[in-house]
């Protein structure tokens, strides 16, 4: 239970090579034995309880903001409206528009999901972001792009493929290339691109965070270097301080990129 | 401490198979399976229980400021319209003033017209009157001046002459003459 729950940072100093840092393999620094149903389906691991945090905490935030919801928001309340707020003027109605107050609830849904997630990251005894494992961000790219191929369909048919694969306006021999091209960016790498973006971003703050980590205690078990140590301190310091504004950040981009492509899939003009 | 437990937890994990995995792909079923679970879970949660109470009030909000908008015109357009309704009042009355200033003055010059008409009218007649009384203190002034001056004239000529006169007829002549003279 505690390796499952507790950061895997590992310091091997090999006194018989001289002392030095071994830093841990990605396996022990990202992946975690299922707390019950191991080898299923429903394995529940460190990132599952992740991701079940990140379900219950916008909940529990939104049920008591709502509760005594009041003409004159105050306390709570002030700071759900501020995130509705938030992403309604600054991912819905950039992105698709006042058509696009119907997947406010998706949008909020998913950025507060990938958030906390991502959170953990920072999180003392946590230390391990839900989205630095491939399993929620490729979920919820998919997600994404069921989204925004159901809504392109929804509202222009079949025609929606047409226009998508063979943009209006471009010359008919320029098609041999466009819509290849056209296939691969819109329906085959949009939803991996959002997926690794946000994989890959968490995964590299993940592993700083390790690296400094691992260094800093080298470092204060190293003699005199322990001065160098204070240095990598700081760096694990700054970094945890960066890794909070990406958290923030890679939620904001995947959700405003899940807006932006429903809002080209129900304007295609645009 | 910590670091005892780093040491243990580094003796467990050098115990455990140290093959690399490929993060990109995704090897735990379960990781996606509670993923799905929680993010569908809370994007119905947000559709139908988290949102609505929310939205509502904002909602709400907006449709209060609206009202309050549209009352705070309406109290203006009012207020305006008192305003309009006073100062057609105050021009009214201006007006009315005005009109009685204009018909006071032209009573007022009316009368003194008449005044001075009437005044005029008794200061000739007393002018008149004064001139008729003047002439006849005249005239009889100098009817007894010219007996007067008879009797003078008469005696008179009695001391030059150291006679006595026909005073009758003497006065009569000096009547005759002081006559002519006037």
């Amino acid at each position: 239970m505690l390796a499952a729950l507790s950061n895997p940072v590992i310091l091997l100093a090999s006194e018989e090579g001289g002392g030095g840092v071994e830093f841990p393999p990605i396996n022990l620094i990202v992946k975690w034995p299922a707390l019950f149903g191991e080898d299923t389906f429903y394995g529940f691991n460190k990132i599952a309880l992740i991701s079940m945090i990140a379900m219950i905490v916008p909940t529990i935030l939104f049920v008591i903001a709502g509760r005594n919801a009041s003409l004159v928001p105050r306390g709570l309340q002030n700071v759900m409206e501020v995130s509705i707020d938030f992403i309604e003027k600054q991912v819905v109605m950039p992105a698709i528009g006042k058509d696009g107050m119907r997947y406010l609830p998706m949008l909020m849904a998913m950025f507060f999901f990938i958030w906390i997630g991502n959170l953990f990251e920072i999180i003392p005894t946590s230390h391990m972001p839900a989205n630095a494992r491939m399993a929620n961000p490729i979920m919820l790219a998919l997600v994404a792009w069921v989204m925004f191929i159901g809504v392109g369909v929804k509202h222009h048919g079949l025609k929606y493929f047409k226009d998508a694969l063979f943009p209006p306006g471009v010359p008919k021999a320029l098609y041999l290339l466009v819509t290849p091209i056209e296939f691969l960016s819109t329906f085959l790498i949009r939803p991996f691109s959002l997926a690794v973006r946000l994989f890959a971003n968490m995964l590299a703050g993940h592993i700083l965070l390790v690296t400094f980590s691992v260094l800093t205690i080298t470092l204060f078990g190293a003699g005199i270097l322990a001065i160098a140590g204070v240095l990598s301190f700081g760096m694990l310091v700054a970094f945890t301080a960066f890794e909070f504004m990406v958290a923030f950040l890679q939620a904001f981009i995947f959700s405003l990129l899940t807006a932006v492509y429903i809002g080209g899939a129900l304007h295609p003009a645009h | 401490m910590f670091l005892a437990s780093l040491a243990a937890l580094a003796s467990e994990v050098a115990e455990s198979d140290p093959t690399d995995i490929n993060p990109v792909v995704p090897d735990e079923i379960g990781e996606i399976f509670w993923g799905a679970i929680a993010f569908f879970g809370l994007w119905i949660l947000m559709r139908y229980v988290l949102l609505p109470p929310l939205l509502k009030i904002r909602a709400d909000r907006r449709n209060q400021e609206i009202a309050d908008q549209q009352a705070a015109s309406a109290a203006d357009e009012q207020a305006e319209q008192v305003r309009r309704d006073y100062e057609a009042t105050v021009a009214e009355a201006n007006s009315e003033a005005n009109d009685i200033i204009a018909e006071a003055r032209a009573a007022a010059e009316h009368e003194r017209g008449e005044i001075v008409v009437a005044a005029e009218s008794e200061i000739a007649l007393e002018r008149q009157a004064a001139l008729a009384e003047l002439e006849s203190q005249r005239s009889s002034a100098v009817s007894g001046l010219g007996d007067d001056v008879a009797d003078l004239a008469v005696a008179a000529a009695s001391k030059v002459m150291d006679a006595s006169l026909d005073e009758p007829v003497h006065r009569s002549t000096a009547a005759n003459y002081v006559e002519d003279a006037r």
